[in-house]
């Protein structure tokens, strides 16, 4: 039973992952930069998740506000940050975004305080019976139910209608895309929406599930992302989905059975670099 | 034998590039490698240079059997490789981009690499072969700023400046005007000397026939023919493997 | 006084942290997002030892020598992990460090290694010690940087395929960057250590990995004398920004973004730009 529940917490935490994770993909199978303040962007949308359920009442309502507004300042991001940089080498870009990150972090304090934000009454705190006496909570429920309804619709779009195709053909190949008449410009602008709305998301999720936003909770986000972007292949959206994954789980088993010799962050590490060393270029392709 | 290449196949995959090629190279000789398209002999001048590990079968050069070094030890033992797409180091001078080369096999060591300052010498061997390859006049310039047929001599040059045995180059007229390719040709035919040979893989038939003695012939990854110009070209099977491409 | 030593003890360790990380990241183009691990290494064996009753002097070797081992290792991974996947791969190595550190007793665990014995020569001799490592280090880089060693390790960060075509032994010149760069950082640990004379696992986490990085890239790549300035400069700016306490990290971080966004070759470019546009 605990192997069955330890897989359960597992896909859970590798939802989350996956869900922030995705957008730094877009991002990167699109610009080749490590989006670092990427995780910034998660954690205020744990904020606006907050502060929208307790002023209305209405989770849904407040994903809503939370996706859309962070998926903004994603493009205001990039507009204003990334975009004058594109030409240097990628490490500028880099060192750009985690001074962003840490000023975004200080801006959370500033302004949210430094002791963290929850929910008034905590939405979806009951436990539902799997059977067996294997438990689950509503909000993980919700968690797991979300990143299958998002991914899908991603998976949709990008399968079945035009602009859907024309982004995916961009973050493959965007130099073949153009000469295809695709505007780049307008993909960069959606990708930096749809990944930034995504980490919103996540960070609403995370906010449920522990029912705090802290300043510093997109800390773990912004390196473990990266870490699963490279594992997933950097650039492989199927990738990112399978590394996500995988480290939700290597880190649910082994808190338990390795926990006395490495934390958490730790072995998710330990994880990643036995992976790269067996397939320097990462699980999958990128493509 | 500089080069012997025995019973090499090569797979990608499940993709067979190379099958079972050999080849002998003397000193002093120039082998021009022909193909169609999609005749592996890319693939094997990346086996030969040490670009890609072969499946099967082996390598010896000087007689030393060099089939697992890397390319930068098989370089400091005596080979070099101009590639099609030039490859300058971007934040070099040309000469530098020589330079560099020039003093590479001595400074294999990387202790002999830390204890040496003194590029002087490497400098000024650098600008001289920049010379001999007529580009002489941009050997302050940064590659960025120098065209294509400029970048081509580049690459030759930074091979003779390793002061190898076997030279292998591949697709040196490519992009070059007829003039430009011909002078090239002409180059690389005055480069063969006693202890130096050249393979040189070359769509480019024309110049091919009439500066190399021998030509090694391959289609889809197998051996078709190797022997005097003439005699190879004279070959009903040389000549059916290319008809339809109208190269002759 | 005292604060002025402190002040300035603090910047040399950080010149020399930076500069450790300049062989590794300007010189050979391998970016580590993992360095404080490294100097991490180089605390927490400097502090073991002095503690069992090593003068600090001799314990600074086992200290070079045991970040430079593990540093080997890290380069020997180099090998097989190239650009963006070496960096995370770095970071990596930089987590399993402090999250190994964390869970062992015998390094203090969670809580560290306090009561570190100050320098038998006190805070005066701990500065000349921190600033004449920095100076020689400075030094050595420098001249590594005109040696064929520095040649190599252009051609190295210029485009590895190319530089081993040209005859460079690509691994080699790489484990050397390595086994150097994160020697220096033992050092500078060690030094550290006793600067502080109280470490922990926290002392060594992501933020200062990434801190140090940004000392080399807002230097301006490579160039010695400009990731020293840089290094020097904001390893106090922190300290400057007191009176503005709670804002200090805000203006920390745009200041970083802002080099970057409008001087992306760091200080040493925006000097050379500056000097071009004076003639």
């Amino acid at each position: 039973m605990l192997a069955l529940d330890l897989l359960l917490q597992g896909i859970v935490q590798g939802a989350i992952y996956a869900l922030i994770a995705l957008g730094l993909t877009l991002i990167y199978g699109l610009l080749r930069i490590l989006h670092v303040a990427h995780a910034a962007l998660f954690t205020l949308g744990g904020y606006i998740g907050v502060i929208v359920t307790n002023e209305t009442g209405s989770l849904p309502l407040a994903l809503i506000v939370a996706m859309v507004s962070v998926g903004l300042l994603g493009i205001v991001i990039y507009r204003l940050a990334y975009k004058p940089l594109l030409d240097q080498s990628p490490l500028v870009a880099l060192i750009a975004s985690i001074g962003l990150f840490i000023a975004f972090e200080e801006v959370f304090r500033l302004v949210f305080g430094s002791y963290g934000l929850s929910f008034e009454n905590p939405p979806l705190r009951t436990q539902v019976n799997l059977g067996g006496g294997l438990l689950i909570s509503h909000s993980k429920l919700l968690v797991i139910g979300m990143a299958i309804v998002i991914l899908s619709i991603l998976a949709w779009l990008s399968t079945r209608t035009r602009t859907g195709i024309a982004w995916k053909a961009t973050v493959t190949d965007s130099q073949i895309a153009s000469s295809f008449g695709i505007n780049i410009e307008r993909v960069r602008y959606l990708n930096f929406f749809i990944g930034s709305a995504l980490a919103a998301a996540a960070g609403v999720m995370v906010a449920l599930l522990t029912n705090l936003v802290e300043p510093t909770m997109g800390a773990v986000a912004s390196y473990k992302a990266l870490a699963i972007i490279v594992l997933g292949g950097l650039g492989s959206v199927r990738g990112t989905l399978v590394a996500s994954i995988a480290i939700g789980i290597v880190e649910s088993f082994g808190t338990v059975y390795v926990g006395h010799i490495l934390d958490r962050d730790a072995l998710a590490f330990a994880f990643l670099v036995i992976a790269l060393m067996i397939r320097p270029q990462g699980l999958f392709k990128a493509g | 034998m500089l080069l012997s290449v025995s019973d090499v196949t090569v797979q990608f995959g499940g993709v067979t590039a190379v099958a079972d090629l050999s080849l002998q190279v003397d000193r002093g000789e120039l082998i021009g490698i022909i193909g169609p398209n999609g005749a592996g002999k890319t693939t094997l001048m990346r086996v030969i240079s040490g670009l890609v590990r072969p499946t099967s079968g082996s390598i010896l050069l000087n007689g030393q059997d060099v089939t697992g070094w890397t390319i930068d030890r098989r370089v400091r033992s005596g080979l070099a490789l101009a590639q099609q797409i030039v490859k300058p180091l971007a934040t070099f001078t040309l000469a530098e981009n020589v330079a560099l080369a020039c003093g590479s096999r001595r400074m294999g060591s990387p202790w002999q690499a830390m204890t040496t300052v003194d590029r002087n010498a490497e400098l000024q061997r650098g600008r001289e072969l920049l010379e001999l390859v007529g580009i002489a006049a941009a050997a302050d310039d940064y590659p960025s700023a120098v065209p294509l047929g400029y970048l081509k001599c580049l690459e030759l040059a930074r091979a003779l400046a390793l002061e190898p045995e076997l030279i292998l180059l591949d697709e040196p007229l490519a992009g070059l005007n007829q003039a430009e390719a011909a002078q090239m040709a002409d180059r690389i035919a005055s480069l063969v000397t006693e202890s130096r040979s050249i393979i040189l893989i070359e769509h480019n038939l024309r110049e091919v026939i009439r500066i190399c003695p021998k030509l090694f012939v391959q289609d889809q990854g197998r051996y078709l023919d190797f022997g005097a110009t003439e005699e190879v070209m004279a070959n009903p099977k040389v000549r059916a493997a290319y008809l339809g491409e109208g190269a002759i | 006084m005292a604060y002025e030593v402190i002040l300035l003890t603090t910047m040399a360790i950080m010149v020399l942290f930076a500069l450790s990380l300049n062989v590794i990241t300007g010189f050979c183009g391998q970016v580590s997002l993992g360095h404080a691990a490294f100097y991490g290494i180089g605390a927490y064996v400097g502090a073991m030892l002095t503690k069992a009753g090593w003068p600090l002097l001799i314990a600074l070797l086992p200290a070079a020598g045991i970040a430079g081992l593990i540093g080997f290792f890290v380069g020997l991974m180099s090998l097989r992990v190239r650009h963006d996947f070496l960096a995370i791969t770095t970071m990596g190595i930089a987590f399993l460090f402090v999250g190994f550190v964390r869970k062992q007793e015998w390094l203090g665990g969670e809580i560290g290694i306090s009561g570190i014995p100050a320098f038998g020569f006190g805070r005066i001799g701990l500065l000349v010690v921190a600033l004449a490592c920095a100076g020689l280090f400075a030094a050595v880089t420098v001249y590594l940087k005109r040696s064929w060693m520095g040649f190599g390790f252009d051609s190295i960060a210029d485009d590895e395929d190319t530089a081993r075509i040209l005859g460079i032994d690509v691994p080699r010149f790489k484990l050397w960057a390595f086994v150097i760069g994160t020697a220096g950082a033992g050092v500078a640990g060690a030094l550290y250590a006793h600067h502080v004379r109280y470490i922990g696992p926290d002392s060594f986490g992501f933020v200062e990995s990434v801190t140090v990085l940004a000392m080399v890239i807002i230097g301006g790549i490579g160039s010695v004398w400009a990731v020293a300035l840089a290094a020097a400069v904001l390893s106090v700016l922190p300290l400057w920004f007191q009176f503005i306490d709670d804002y200090k990290l805000l203006i920390y971080g745009l200041l970083v973004f802002a080099v970057m966004r409008f001087s992306p070759n760091g200080i040493a470019g925006a000097l050379q730009s500056f000097r071009r546009r004076l003639r």
